[in-house]
């Protein structure tokens, strides 16, 4: 009789369990997905941050996502592609030692007009990453994962 | 009844643990990223280890919400948040790879002084919470504690390096692997390489003049800044172009190369230069001042390039490189090849490193001197470049990059 009772709630907690172990693998996968990205695109050289078809990104988010560098792969998460992964040049700020994004001029992060390569990249999802929790009988509101990763330009 | 602590166990083995793990990873990444952006500033001089804390502190910036963050990217590293501390070690510095990787928890050393420093270790503290564990005995606090380390460095000497001048001397003594025959801490002047007599003098102030020459280096495919003199501006101002194609950014050591095709040597009674070694020449002095020399406005394009250089912060007249303060804009690689020649291949021996000198008497660096000369003190090997290779030969010393230890 007691059995009865508890049933539905170790059943729930058992669901519970498993969905956050999957969201919790979830995020690690991206986690090490955008470490990846950083870190290869930090040891490149001549690397253009600022063109959006710079062939070295494209290729580090292909590879990170598919495992080719031309994506032909399935991706390791689903419903995620190169677009959803962003990269981000940034500069230390002489003054402050602050860092912020890498203009792209001749003064700042483009290479194709005469631009310094920046100090640290910074690989984020654009929009996150959605899960959906999924329990039988309660609507949770959907949860975005915000992996990011910094890493330092140049080195390694 | 009795099953509620264990399924607790269960539960914190699916979630905490996992939660865990994460935490852990994320932690590393944050360590590493710290520890790599730190050594590149581990230069040699005494105040590399400050330069290196606040590099290191640098790399777990929150920035527009972007950084290296913890606990699904929640929580800044660095600052206390929902009672769970968080805190960064002074980072430790070691002078070999050995003792900054050594095993003990409390390896000796972390105390070397900035001149000697090539290793830094950053240690990382976090507290993680615990969810289901804190409901059991075991976790009571609720929180528990979490260390990371990560151990970056100068690596072994590459074989292969990146974006350094195309500035070639030769090797005083080819026998000594460590130095070459140059000795560090002396004010040498580099002149450029003339045939016949006078032998043009050193400058004042140093002790003996090394002639050099400039390899070939030239890209004919240069989409931007393409005339020759430009491309020599840029590689005096700020070493060869970043380039995907390496054989046009890097050199390699036992490689053979021919001289700068218009770089041609002249009688050194002629007192002058060909325009190649002037343009290399005025991207030197623009590491001191981004103002033009008229001895310059033949470079093409010269004022768009000086504007893109910074200067160098520290121009002070240096005997001792330990005393230096500066950005390493002053800090120049060069070749050394196992004799000069105009008119054969040159065998490339190694990498190193000189500090560019302000002209005697000036607060920057003169383009003006005759044969192409300027002063610079030798420093050895010690600032770690940004790109290379170490593979593909067999050298004991020379500049490394910096790698992760662990």
């Amino acid at each position: 009789m007691e059995t009865a009772l508890l049933l539905p709630v170790l059943f729930l907690l058992l669901l519970g369990m498993v969905e956050l172990a999957r969201i919790s693998y979830t995020y690690y996968t991206l986690q090490k997905m955008l470490t990846m990205v950083a870190s290869y695109l930090g040891t490149r050289q001549g690397v253009n941050f600022c063109d959006e078809a710079d062939l070295t990104v494209t290729q580090a988010k292909a590879f990170a996502l598919t495992g080719t560098n031309e994506g032909t792969n399935t991706p390791l998460v689903p419903n995620l592609d190169t677009a959803g992964i962003r990269v981000r040049a940034e500069r230390v700020a002489v003054d402050s030692g602050d860092l912020g994004e890498c203009d792209c001029s001749a003064q700042g992060c483009d290479l194709a007009s005469g631009g310094r390569a920046p100090d640290y990249v910074t690989v984020s999802l654009t929009d996150g990453y959605t899960v959906r929790v999924a329990l039988p009988f309660i609507n949770l509101e959907p949860i975005i994962l915000r992996p990011q990763v910094r890493m330092p330009y140049g080195g390694t | 009844m009795i099953l509620a602590p264990v399924l607790l166990v269960l539960m914190g083995l699916a979630v905490d643990l996992g939660r865990l793990y994460l935490i852990k990873g994320e932690l590393k990444t944050a360590a590493n990223a710290m520890a790599l952006a730190g050594a590149q500033s581990l230069v040699g001089t005494e105040q590399s280890t400050a330069l290196a804390s606040t590099n290191a502190q640098t790399a777990i910036q929150v920035a527009s919400n972007i950084g290296n963050k913890y606990d699904f990217a929640g929580i800044t590293i660095g600052q206390e948040s929902n009672l769970l501390a968080s805190s960064v070690d002074d980072p430790e510095y070691f002078d070999t790879a050995a003792s900054a990787i050594g095993e003990s928890e409390n390896a000796s050393g972390g105390t070397v002084s900035g001149a000697t420093a090539r290793h830094m270790r950053v240690t990382l503290r976090v507290e993680a919470p615990l969810i289901f564990f804190g409901l059991i005995p075991l976790g009571q606090e609720r929180k528990v504690p979490i260390v990371m380390r990560s151990v970056a460095g100068m690596s072994a000497p590459l074989c292969q390096a990146c974006g350094i001048t195309n500035i070639a001397v030769a090797a005083v003594d080819p026998a000594d692997g460590t130095d070459f025959g140059f000795i560090p801490g002396t004010r040498y002047t580099l002149g450029f390489s003339c045939t016949g007599a006078p032998n043009p003098g050193n400058l004042a102030n140093t002790t003996a003049r090394i002639p050099y020459l400039l390899l070939d280096k030239l890209d004919s495919e240069a989409q931007i800044f393409a005339d020759e003199t430009s491309q020599l501006y840029q590689i005096g101002a700020s070493g060869l172009p970043a380039s995907t194609t390496e054989a046009k950014a890097c050199f390699q050591i036992s490689s053979t190369s021919l001289i700068w095709t218009t770089a041609t040597t002249l009688a050194c009674n002629t007192n002058r230069v060909q325009p190649a070694i002037t343009a290399l020449g005025c991207g030197l002095a623009a590491r001191f001042d981004t103002a033009v020399p008229g001895a310059c406005a033949s470079v093409a394009e010269v004022d768009t390039l000086a504007s893109l250089n910074a200067v160098d912060t520290d121009l002070n007249d240096l005997d001792d490189y330990t005393q230096y303060t500066g950005n390493q804009r002053r800090v120049i690689t060069v070749l050394v090849v196992d004799a000069l020649a105009a008119n054969a291949e040159m065998t490339l021996l190694g990498f190193r490193q000189f500090l560019l000198e302000p002209s005697n008497g000036a607060a920057t660096l003169s383009v003006d001197a005759a044969n192409g000369r300027f002063p610079a003190l030798y420093i050895g090997s010690v600032v770690p470049l940004r790109q290379g290779r170490m593979s593909g030969c067999t050298i004991t010393a020379g500049p490394g990059k910096v790698v992760l230890h662990r």
